[in-house]
């Protein structure tokens, strides 16, 4: 029998990274012993090493909890813990779209951040309720009060009743379950009408294959229905559906207003789009749930293996990332530099980062990266369009009619105290101003139109540095631009580099070019001979830097009879040696590719 | 024929650039004599049977320690080891600790050779590295070595200190040639993490000649004592005819030796295996487990044969001879340029190896460039 409609509430926790969703997670899932406390661990929801190295979220997830309140009636809670990042902010839309209500976590010590906000907006989108929680007011730091103050002038929600918690202690962490059941509305919708299931986010097993996250909207689904995607039009036959207590737990049916999982034998998760609807293929809803969207790369870089040999490696290693990414596109490419590998696109640096990450760990794979490119939409003179995710292809300037570039809105919160200092910064990465509003005293939005590829670089950094850390950042695509964009190239000994090969605007090529290449005659070690570090746009040389050929390479003293240590240097250079790249007669170590990254 | 090292792990005062295991103060002086009696005394019944034709005692400063002292231990070298009649029997000696009476005494006792660290002739360079000693020390240290009756007498000269030019560096050979010394060891000063030196470079307080200098310096420096008859046989030692150093030839030419004292490193066959270990470099260690009776051993390795070939290419390179073909194969039963084809090709195409019927062995620019060298016969 389903359980009772009007005692499930399904919601989700909105903060910023840092500010405690985890933990507060992990409270919630303790005071309802839906873990034992033996199994405890902090983070339990995030099950990826990296996610709990680097306290973040990424994959959502659920779970399913049963608490009685001081009504006494025992109901179901469903958590749709989601990604906290700019670059999920798809996935997160579709988490929150499954759910009627959501706890806001803000920290009292720190108040409302940029993320917050969006993830606040993307809630109210959804028209759900929202539950404020000051949180950490154990801190000796904490001013709950200023807290309040900027729930209530920045969001507009009322907060002076806002459970002041301890998530790290637990104190007043009950309050937070009990105004989930009062005040987040039971979900609605018709066990027996045609199914509807959200699909929030996707798993693939290596026993089950591809399963769907879903909330149930409609309908009921059970083993052995045939499911159609709403979407992608493909069907399948339910194998089994499920609940998360967090561990994957079937039962025999999941009905409207449920969270579970839903398997059916699927190959990948790329048959099941986050946000897609599923219905019954014998009885299909007549049309799918609105909010789908085609989840597309944004950022690319070249994947390279360290060693050319790891190359069926990479592939394989991708090939099974996907499976459970699908939001990761990937292609062969060649390079002259680095040989066989895969252009690789991302919704986001941080899924950039991420993903390589996870290839080196979880696959064990030594990793070459290339700068990351956005991608540029290009008209040639005969007026046909191509878009260029490689700086390598671009066309010939001869043969180009002009250039667009993909253009974002970028809002930045900062004590008003760095805003000269931010715009100065917005201006140098080519941003045009738009707004800013005093959101409250001590708290102002800016509002900037600027180009992509400005900020996948080290935006982020120079914010964070400007501020002391304070300001926080969000950005929505908006559309392509015209743009005067040149590609800019570095030869090494007179031979070009493919990998360093890179788009900027006209006006930055200059100090661009001198830049990288000083910082390739840093880091490229001295050899046999010299090496002159070239950049050119075009045919134009505009910077030129030289490496001089290093005179000796020997070790003086052989130190007594202490050969372990003369051997262990050479171990040494040998390693160094094999992380370098050939680039004509030069050899690059591997992370000089990654160094136009880091410049100023 | 094998090697026996003995460290004295003392001195006045620690240079600026050195990090051998040396203590600048001698409280412990006594124990560490008491211990290296033992220490021989336990190896004695291990190395019977081994013939050793050089014993080298080097520091720290052995010849600032008790008068008697290196005579008693070299007293018991005889009594616990074969020692060939015409051992080279090595001291190493500082300038200001090398008087005559000092010098008389390791001469009677047996010691013929004398390894003087000069390090410069500069005064300013000198105190630059934290040495104690002075220009005139040195000449009068020589003098003493001669009058004592050393005849095979070797000074250390560095390259690349701070403030040095060519014409000083050049300065300081000449010196030595003119006391017609027998033996130079002419060694690139190496910067190592953990000394003063290191530090204060990194901080910016001391500035060292650029590399390309150095290695200016070091090429007119070569060709310098070529011409005063002085020959390079190895990267860094010149001899007179003759006066090439048997201990350390011993080293490069992956020979057996016994280290004794602190830290001190030992290569020897043992029941067939090719074996490296090393003392303990604490002092307290030291003398305590030779106080209850143990060898104060660490990190035995037994070396497969594939790294001892390596290693006797890593170390015979370094030998401006090189390699002898016949004695690679009677080791290791085959010959060194064909178990390294592809590498001794690469490097005789890159012009850095010769290879002859006899030996195979670095050039000049193999020399210069010897760790790249290395490499190529590591990786294959």
């Amino acid at each position: 029998m389903a359980f009772p409609k009007e005692l499930i509430r399904n919601f989700s926790i909105i903060a910023h990274i840092d500010h405690g969703k985890s933990t507060l997670a992990d409270r919630l899932m303790q005071l309802t012993q839906t873990v034992a406390e033996r199994d405890m661990e902090e983070q339990i929801l995030d099950s990826m090493d990296i996610e709990r190295e680097r306290g973040i979220t990424i994959k959502s997830t659920a779970v399913r909890m049963f608490y009685t309140a001081k009504d006494g009636r025992e109901y179901m809670l469903n958590l749709i813990d989601t990604p906290g990042h700019v670059d999920f902010t798809y996935e997160v839309s579709r988490a929150l779209a499954a759910c009627e209500g959501a706890v806001l976590v803000v920290d009292a010590t720190q108040g409302i951040e940029a993320q917050t906000l969006a993830n606040v907006y993307l809630a109210l989108d959804n028209d759900l309720e929202i539950i404020p929680v000051i949180n950490k007011i154990d801190l000796v730091s904490a001013d709950p009060e200023n807290a309040i103050h900027e729930i209530e002038d920045i969001i507009g929600l009322p907060a002076e009743d806002a459970p002041q918690i301890s998530a790290k202690t637990g104190l007043n962490v009950g309050d937070v379950l009990e105004r989930i059941v009062t005040d987040i509305p039971a979900p609605r919708g018709d066990a027996n009408a045609p199914l509807k299931a959200l699909i929030f986010d996707s798993l693939y097993d290596n026993y089950m294959g591809a399963l769907s996250y879903v909330r149930v909207m409609e309908g009921t689904v059970r083993p052995g229905d045939r499911i159609r995607f709403m979407h992608s039009g493909s069907e399948f036959d339910v194998t089994e559906v499920g609940v998360f207590t967090p561990n994957r737990q079937p039962v025999k049916e999941l009905t409207a207003g449920e969270v579970g999982y839903i398997s059916a034998s699927i190959k990948s998760v790329a048959e099941t789009k986050v946000g897609d609807t599923i219905t019954l293929a014998s009885n299909p809803a007549s049309e799918p749930l609105h909010g789908y969207k085609q989840a597309n790369p944004m950022v690319f870089c070249g994947i390279y293996p360290a060693d050319g040999a790891d190359y069926e490696a990479l592939k394989e290693a991708l090939d099974k990332l996907v499976l459970n990414d699908a939001s990761i596109s990937y292609e062969p490419e060649t390079s002259q530099a680095l040989g066989y590998g895969f252009r690789c696109g991302f919704l986001g640096l941080l899924h950039m980062e991420i993903a390589e990450e996870r290839l080196e760990r979880e696959f064990d794979l030594d990793l070459v990266t290339t700068a990351p490119s956005v991608i540029y939409r290009v008209i040639m003179l005969d007026g046909s369009v191509r878009m260029i995710d490689n700086p390598s292809n671009l066309p010939s300037p001869m043969e180009i009619q002009r250039m667009e570039e993909p253009m974002v809105s970028a809002h930045i919160m900062t004590p008003p105290e760095y805003v000269g200092s931010i715009m100065e910064l917005c201006q140098d990465k080519r941003g045009v101003f738009i707004d800013m509003t005093y959101l409250e005293e001590n708290r102002v939005k800016l509002t900037y139109r600027m180009p992509l590829n400005e900020i996948i670089f080290d935006f982020f950094d120079g914010l964070k540095s400007r501020s002391r850390g304070y300001a926080s950042f969000d950005y929505e695509l908006g559309e392509y631009e015209e743009s005067d964009l040149v590609k800019l190239d570095f030869l090494l000994n007179g031979d070009m580099c493919d990998a360093l090969s890179t788009i900027v605007h006209r006006d930055k090529a200059y100090a661009k070019g001198r830049a990288v290449a000083e910082k390739l005659q840093e880091v490229i070690p001295r050899q046999q001979f010299e090496i002159p570090i070239q950049a050119a746009i075009g045919g134009k040389i505009i910077a030129r830097e030289t490496v001089r050929a290093v005179r000796k390479d020997v070790l003086a003293k052989c130190y007594g009879g202490d050969i372990t240590r003369k051997k262990k240097l050479l171990e040494k250079q040998k390693e160094g040696k094999k992380r370098m790249r050939q680039v004509g007669t030069v050899s690059v170590p591997s992370d000089a590719f990654m160094s136009v990254l880091r410049i100023n | 024929m094998a090697g026996l090292y003995i460290h004295i792990p003392f001195c006045k005062r620690k240079c600026r650039y050195c990090d051998f295991i040396s203590f600048p103060d001698f409280a412990h002086e006594d124990l560490y004599f008491v211990a290296l009696i033992s220490e021989m005394r336990k190896y004695a019944p291990l190395m019977r049977g081994r013939a050793f034709d050089t014993v080298f005692f080097g520091g720290g400063t052995p010849t600032a320690l008790k008068p008697g002292r290196i005579a008693a231990l070299l007293d018991e070298v005889r009594k616990c080891f074969d020692i060939s009649p015409d051992a080279e029997i090595t001291c190493e000696a500082n300038p200001e600790s090398a008087t005559e009476e000092k010098l008389r005494e390791l001469y009677s006792a047996g010691v013929n050779r004398l390894s003087i660290g000069l390090q410069s002739a500069s005064d300013a360079e000198l105190s630059a590295i934290g040495r104690i000693h002075t220009r005139e020390d040195f000449l009068r240290a020589a003098e003493a070595a001669r009058k004592a009756g050393f005849t095979n007498i070797n000074a250390d000269v560095m390259h690349g200190l701070p403030g040095q030019t060519q014409e000083s560096y050049i300065g300081s050979l000449r010196l030595v040639s003119e006391l017609d010394l027998t033996h130079i060891s002419s060694y690139a000063l190496i910067l190592e993490e953990g000394t003063p030196l290191f530090d204060d470079v990194n901080a910016g307080r001391v500035t060292l000649p650029d590399p390309d200098d150095t290695a200016d310096m070091e090429d007119a420096g070569f060709e310098f004592l070529a011409q005063k008859g002085y020959a390079r046989y190895e990267i860094s030692n010149f001899a007179k005819p003759g006066f090439a150093c048997r201990h350390n030839l011993n080293y490069w030419d992956n020979g057996e030796y016994l280290g004794l004292g602190l830290n001190s490193h030992s290569a020897l066959r043992l029941k067939g295996d090719w074996t490296r270990f090393r003392n303990t470099d604490r002092l307290d260690e030291y003398i305590n487990e030779l106080g209850e009776g143990k060898l104060p051993v660490r990190e035995t390795r037994k070396i497969e044969r594939d790294e001892e070939m390596f290693e006797s290419v890593m170390l015979g390179l370094r030998k401006i001879e090189g390699i002898s073909r016949a004695g690679f194969a009677r080791r290791f039963g085959v010959d060194p340029v064909e178990h390294y084809a592809p590498a001794v090709t690469e490097l005789e195409l890159d012009g850095m190896l010769e290879v002859t019927e006899e030996s195979m062995f670095l050039t000049k620019h193999g020399l210069d460039f010897q760790n790249e060298a290395l490499i190529k016969f590591m990786e294959q």
